[in-house]
């Protein structure tokens, strides 16, 4: 775990010529994602949109599991919150979805606060059983408050007619959202992993410690890299809640985000800037084609996938690519031998 | 005064097969320190091996209950020696992954076989029952209750007494030692698991002769197990089964007064109050402390 994260710090050159080829694809990639609308399918600009989203959930994911080495296994409860205070502010305080949003974006970091300062201090398996019973005791709630969430049967947010507060942004409208909110949590990742702070949280995932002996105030570290995973989770829960229309406690705080999250940034690479999109983009496609062709099987040939990952990618995608480039070969073999008994 | 007379007696049978569900996800928390979220998968399949051996052949539930039990301990070998074992160096989050992954596997592939409908195992003596005035004890819960005992009796002398319990005791406080000492750890890491896995097996069957089952379930299953391995701290076996008393009697009594499904987050509520108050569980841990695992 120590060795990984070490490697992780290193940060790639951005002054070597493969740093400007990179720099110069990123601009290109980019230009053409902002004009996308106006040249693909309208389905498939909604993939594209549910695939930024995997990205922004994986990366937020990222700052608490990645940096700071805390397997959170309950970050959906952030999204779930996040939704539902957008849903139930438009659809019984009849407000609009902007101030909704700032709103959904406080009740995360607040939440993650909250939570935080307990449950941070458990490590390992604790804290990760934790954040997963914090996030399943939450859905039950819900549930069991039908006056305020609309309980089991879901709450519906206003969205056509006279009812609606804010129009319906449509497939459009949701992949500049999703698109925006995923530079947003780039650049704050990219903030974190060279900041103060960034260091702190890596310092505190190789020995907490050795980190608090050196000054680090370690709690407050972690209470922060929770609450910025928090509102990233929050913010991205409420725009899926406003594109979804009506939303149900069982989709919105289901384990099988989390587990996504925490996959997508594996597969990608942990504790790197690029690797959680990396892993968002590859596996949602993945299961996306999975879906339309094996309709039966394709959750099963999903867990299959995430037991092959985990055993022969355990250093991400990103890691492999820098270990091709540097070593012209993949060692999947010497990944088995470097974590099995 | 008599309707919580009867929700206790319910609450203590039902903490007694919850035990038996836990029991072996702590062992193997305890023991590999890898926490297993197919542990409840584990359980159902487990129910339909013996619904099926029923069903198909009509073998007697209690006998199936051993079939199931082997077979499952099998199955949890070759996981563990030929998967598991594969990343138990890897960071905690790969292992969770993995039983994820398994997990999925597991309880959508028995979707695809049984279909997701509620099933039972239906057997002429458990719906019998003793009667004390108003209170009513079912056999079929009786009988879970006393197996959950016994089992967790023997596992528990098995543990302590005999040589390979105390082997897989030293591999789980030290690893490193044990092997130094001529213990082969991948074997005593298989034969926990499967160990695991076999009395998932036996607590499915159980499962089903007192209740109904789907394989949606085995998730409830899973999170009921974390809860009473917390309770009980890691691989204590009889900390597993006041652990799960005490779920079941939560349960009970918080069903007379709560609606709905309301009594899980009850459970989730004690586990997070145990975990920020007193991680190493009621009974205490054997192994090391919680707050400085890594």
């Amino acid at each position: 775990m120590a060795e990984s994260a070490a490697r992780s710090t290193r940060i790639p050159q951005p002054s070597s010529p493969a740093g400007w080829i990179l720099v110069g694809l990123g601009a290109a990639g980019f230009a053409y994602l902002l004009y996308a609308p106006v040249l693909l399918l309208e389905s498939f600009l909604r993939t594209l949109g549910g695939v930024f989203m995997f990205a922004t959930l994986a990366l937020a994911w990222n700052i608490i599991g990645g940096f700071a080495g805390y397997a959170s296994f309950g970050n959906v409860v952030f999204f779930g919150l996040g939704g539902y205070t957008v849903a139930t502010l438009m659809a019984k305080a009849g407000w609009t979805f902007w101030p909704a949003l700032v709103v959904a974006g406080a009740v995360g970091v607040l939440f993650a606060v909250l939570m935080g300062l307990p449950i941070l201090r458990l490590r390992g398996h604790y804290f990760a059983i934790a954040t997963l019973s914090v996030a399943e005791g939450m859905r039950e709630i819900v549930v069991n408050m039908p006056s305020l969430t609309g309980g089991g049967a879901g709450i519906t947010i206003p969205a056509v007619g006279l009812e609606a507060t804010t129009s319906y942004p449509g497939n459009t409208g949701f992949y500049y959202f999703f698109l925006i909110l995923l530079l947003v949590a780039l650049a704050v990742t990219w903030r974190v992993s060279r900041s103060r702070f960034g260091y702190s949280l890596r310092a505190i995932h190789q020995d907490e410690d050795s980190a608090a002996a050196l000054g680090i105030n370690t709690t407050r570290a972690k209470v922060a890299a929770f609450a910025l995973s928090g509102l990233l989770t929050a913010l991205t829960g409420a725009i899926y809640a406003f594109q979804q229309v009506t939303i149900y406690p069982n989709r919105l705080f289901s384990i099988e985000f989390t587990v996504l999250m925490v996959v997508m940034a594996v597969i990608g690479g942990t504790g790197t800037i690029f690797g959680p999109v990396v892993g968002a983009v590859g596996l949602q496609f993945l299961s996306e084609y999975l879906r339309q062709n094996y309709l039966e099987l394709h959750t099963v040939l999903f867990g299959a996938i995430i037991i092959l990952a985990v055993i022969f990618l355990p250093n991400g995608i990103v890691e492999s690519a820098r270990e091709l480039r540097s070593t012209k070969r993949i060692r999947f073999l010497d990944n088995v031998k470097a974590n099995r008994l | 005064m008599e309707q919580f007379l009867q929700a206790t007696i319910n609450g203590l049978l039902q903490g007694g097969l919850y035990a038996l569900v836990g029991v072996g996800f702590s062992l193997v928390w305890g023991v590999i320190h890898v926490v297993n979220i197919a542990h409840g998968a584990f359980v159902i399949l487990g129910a339909y091996v013996a619904w099926k051996l029923d069903g198909a052949f009509g073998i007697d539930p209690l006998l199936g209950l051993v079939v199931a039990a082997v077979l499952l301990f099998v199955i949890g070998y070759a996981v563990q020696r030929g998967v598991i074992n594969l990343v138990i160096n890897a960071p905690i989050w790969m292992t969770l992954l993995l039983t994820f992954g398994l997990e999925l596997l597991l309880v959508n592939g028995l979707i695809l076989i049984f279909t997701g409908d509620y099933r039972s195992i239906a057997t002429s003596y458990a719906s019998g029952g003793l009667s004390f005035g108003d209170v009513r004890i079912p056999y079929g819960r009786l009988l879970a209750f006393g197996l959950a005992v016994l089992l967790t009796g023997l596992l528990a002398m098995f543990m302590s007494r005999s040589k390979t319990g105390q082997a897989i005791n030293a591999t789980g406080m030290d690893r490193v030692t044990a092997r130094l000492m001529g213990i082969n750890a991948r074997h005593i890491y298989a034969l926990t698991f499967a160990i695991s896995a076999a009395l998932a097996g036996a607590a499915g069957t159980m499962v089903g002769i007192v209740g109904t089952f789907n394989p949606v379930d085995a998730g409830v299953f899973t999170l009921r197990s974390f809860v009473i391995a917390v309770l009980g701290g890691l691989g204590n076996m009889w900390g597993a089964l006041a652990g799960g008393i005490v779920l079941g009697l939560v349960e009970a009594w918080s069903g007379q007064y709560l609606s709905g499904t309301l009594i899980h987050a009850i459970g989730f509520g004690v586990l997070i109050l145990v975990l920020i108050v007193r991680p190493t569980g009621l009974l205490g841990r054997p192994y090391s402390e919680a707050r400085a695992e890594t």
